[in-house]
């Protein structure tokens, strides 16, 4: 058996998710979803919308292993929610008299396993890691991530909103995951690239046969193909866009970017790499209560609002302006990382055509006018990994 | 033919409608003389078409109206997005629908009409999915529900109007109070477990309120925090308050674009919540939202004989 690579049927690949579920492994995985889940009664009629397809798809925990979507794009929210949910209890208060009792939440995890997650949201909590372990170490983070084995699926579907490739991804990488699925006639070749991975394949070795080496350089092909796809979407050089921002903070361009944006934030909830959180007290009663974090946007004017009522960042093109720096500048800077994987879900959600990727395309030609390139020597540290 | 929206006479070789050629000329116009500073707009983006802030009079051509052009770009007049107003005087161009809610911003003293010049838009109803290269013939399945029995087609209240007349927009496959009626058909039960399930999606983006033409308060309740009248975690309790008090306060100014719904990155179907309370209103008060600034909504008149038999 080739140490690496594997070769797995689609039924082999749903009976591995059953033989999971069966040991009562939580198995996360897209999932096609009615628009209107439940009751059923109301999908035929309230909810859907006529002439669309009354679906979309989610990442859920299956409860059925044929739930597991193998075919479709990207889910409507990224794998971010599995790590750091939308809300979450940090502690639990009491106060009796005049002490105050803490009771702690647990930061130890069950293991569960995500299937097919897409490249672009497994590749994000390898970024979001970094912050999640600067000057602090976020243990219901951490807890989860080693808790989770995740197995990537090359992505089936790319569209023009895609650009992973421009930000250091790639529709077929494992960056951020265990393993990777790709479809191959009759099945798909399953290659694990970590310890994880391997122990997975171990388990479910009954699943698995070795991969042909001309099945093998069959996918590099498909991929190859995949990679090239998304590059003719978007190509920017991040370096010298990541030097431009951070050099041109009133530049007009930088300074006027949100004209049509309405503020929403849908783009910060879609996100796979945004994770800022608030922190809020929520009072369940006379003297008790629980401490929560929830998702937080820098889109909305609360974010920075001060106290004694001053506003940093006081309007939307200050707010926006925020939002490419952090992802595109300051975190590489930081952390050698662009906060972006290309998965264009923000592009997508955005209603008023906010579009990053032309975005990223009118920076990278300001970065690049003459005079730019010679102006931003020393050559910088390379951006991603 | 009954499905088609665009307008008959185009000139050779552009694909432009003659509407579309007023559009532009008088948004040229407008900014030549200075009457206004930016004319806000649909242009065709890279995904379908979109907002846009057109300056200068050069831009005036990439204005576009077709089916596409949903947005109802009303919301650019919130006197507190302050990047837009610091653009000076705005041409807006709206449709018979987009009219209503700027009629509900002057009833709501959020606004003086003089602020701004109108550029009305004949419209035979848009699309519910309007992310495409070119404008599909409207249909029973794509056109937006709320277009069935549109009833400003011509709008009184602009400074401009252009284009041809338009056919009525064809009757969608399920309207929306048919929608409703099959919702209000269900047990109590069934209903709140419908609503439980949509708003389970919620992730309290507020998307919902940053669209809304008539959101326009200093200070949303959701964004207080003493005392913290709804709790902004995303759970049941925190999703139920804030989109219960969302649909409620808007009962009655409440225009029913739609653009909650379209900008839920969730989809949750805020409409059918949005138009049932249209439907109570018009019950209870006779009310209807019209484009007539001068008509009082119910939210912001009393009468000594208004109904009250539902106070209990």
């Amino acid at each position: 058996m080739s140490a690496e690579r594997f070769f797995i049927s689609e039924s082999d690949l749903r009976a591995l998710a059953a033989d999971l579920l069966g040991a009562g492994t939580v198995v996360i995985a897209p999932v096609v979803v009615a628009a209107c889940a439940s009751p059923a009664a109301m999908a035929s009629s309230a909810c859907l919308r006529p002439g669309t397809e009354p679906e979309g798809l989610e990442y859920r925990a299956l409860t059925d292993a044929a739930q597991l979507d193998l075919g479709r794009g990207l889910p409507i929210l990224s794998l971010k929610g599995y790590f750091l949910p939308e809300h979450e209890a940090l502690c639990r208060w009491k106060q009796k008299g005049t002490t105050i009792e803490v009771e702690a939440v647990p930061t130890e995890f069950a293991p569960r396993v995500v299937l097919a997650a897409k490249p672009c949201d497994s590749a994000a909590l390898a970024v979001v890691d970094k912050v999640m372990n600067w000057d602090y170490e976020d243990e219901l983070w951490n807890g989860r991530r080693a808790a989770t084995t995740i197995i990537n699926l090359a992505c089936p579907v790319i569209d023009e909103s895609c650009f992973c490739t421009a930000v250091g991804a790639a529709p077929d990488a494992t960056k951020g995951a265990d393993g990777l699925l790709t479809p191959v006639k009759h099945g798909y070749v399953f290659e694990v690239t970590t310890e994880k991975g391997r122990a997975l394949a171990e388990a479910h070795k009954a699943r698995l046969s070795p991969a042909a080496d001309a099945l093998a350089a069959d996918t590099d092909v498909e991929r190859a193909a995949a990679r090239a796809r998304v590059a003719a979407n978007l190509e920017i050089d991040a370096q010298s866009v990541r030097d431009w921002i951070d050099t041109h903070f009133e530049d007009p361009l930088l300074a006027s970017l949100a004209i049509r944006c309405n503020g929403c934030g849908a783009c910060s909830s879609v996100c796979p790499t945004c994770h800022c959180f608030d922190i809020v007290d929520e009072e369940e009663g006379v003297g008790r209560g629980t401490r929560r974090r929830c998702w937080d946007t820098c889109q909305a004017p609360t974010f920075t609002l001060h106290a004694s009522g001053h506003n940093p960042r006081g309007d939307q093109h200050a707010r926006y302006r925020q939002r490419i720096n952090h992802k595109f500048a300051i975190y590489p800077l930081k952390f050698g990382e662009v906060l972006c994987t290309g998965c264009g879900r923000c592009t997508r959600v955005c209603h008023a055509g906010q579009d990053l990727s032309e975005i990223l395309q009118a920076i990278d030609i300001a970065a690049w006018r003459p005079g730019a390139a010679e102006a931003a020597a020393p050559a910088p540290e390379p951006v991603t990994s | 033919m009954n499905e088609t929206t665009t307008d008959a006479k185009t000139s050779a070789g552009t694909g432009v409608t003659a509407g579309v050629k007023d559009l532009r000329a008088i948004a040229r116009a407008l900014l030549e003389a200075g009457d206004v500073r930016v004319i806000i707009g649909w242009e065709a983006g890279r995904r379908g078409a979109r907002p846009v802030f057109v300056t200068s009079p050069a831009e005036a051509d990439k204005l576009i109206f077709d089916a596409r052009c949903v947005h109802n770009l009303v919301t650019y007049l919130n006197p507190r997005r302050d990047h837009v107003a610091e653009l000076g005087k705005i041409g807006l161009i709206v449709k018979g629908c987009d009219v209503k809610a700027v009629a509900g911003l002057l009833r709501e003293a959020q606004l003086s009409r003089e602020d701004v010049v109108l550029i009305g838009v004949r419209c035979g109803g848009v699309l519910e999915e309007n992310e495409m290269p070119v404008a599909a013939a409207l249909t029973r399945s794509n056109v937006a529900p709320r277009c069935y029995v549109c009833d400003n087609r011509e709008p009184a209240l602009v400074d401009h109007l252009v284009g041809e007349p338009q056919p009525e927009p064809p009757r969608p496959a399920q309207t929306m109070d048919e929608r409703i009626a099959a919702l209000d058909d269900k047990p109590l039960e069934e209903r709140w477990a419908f609503w439980t399930e949509q708003f389970s999606k919620c992730v309290r983006c507020y998307a919902c309120r940053q669209v809304c033409p008539l959101c326009v308060c200093e200070r949303c309740v959701a964004d207080k925090t003493r005392p913290q009248w709804i709790e902004p975690s995303p759970h049941a309790r925190g999703n139920l308050s804030w989109n219960i008090t969302r649909a409620l306060h808007l009962a009655g100014r409440c225009v029913g674009c739609g653009e909650c719904e379209r900008f839920c990155p969730v989809g949750i179907p805020l409409s059918l919540m949005n138009r049932k309370l249209q439907q109570i209103v018009a019950e209870r008060y006779g009310y209807t939202v019209g484009d007539d600034p001068e008509q009082a909504a119910p939210i912001g008149d009393y009468r000594l004989d208004d109904e009250q038999d539902f106070i209990k």
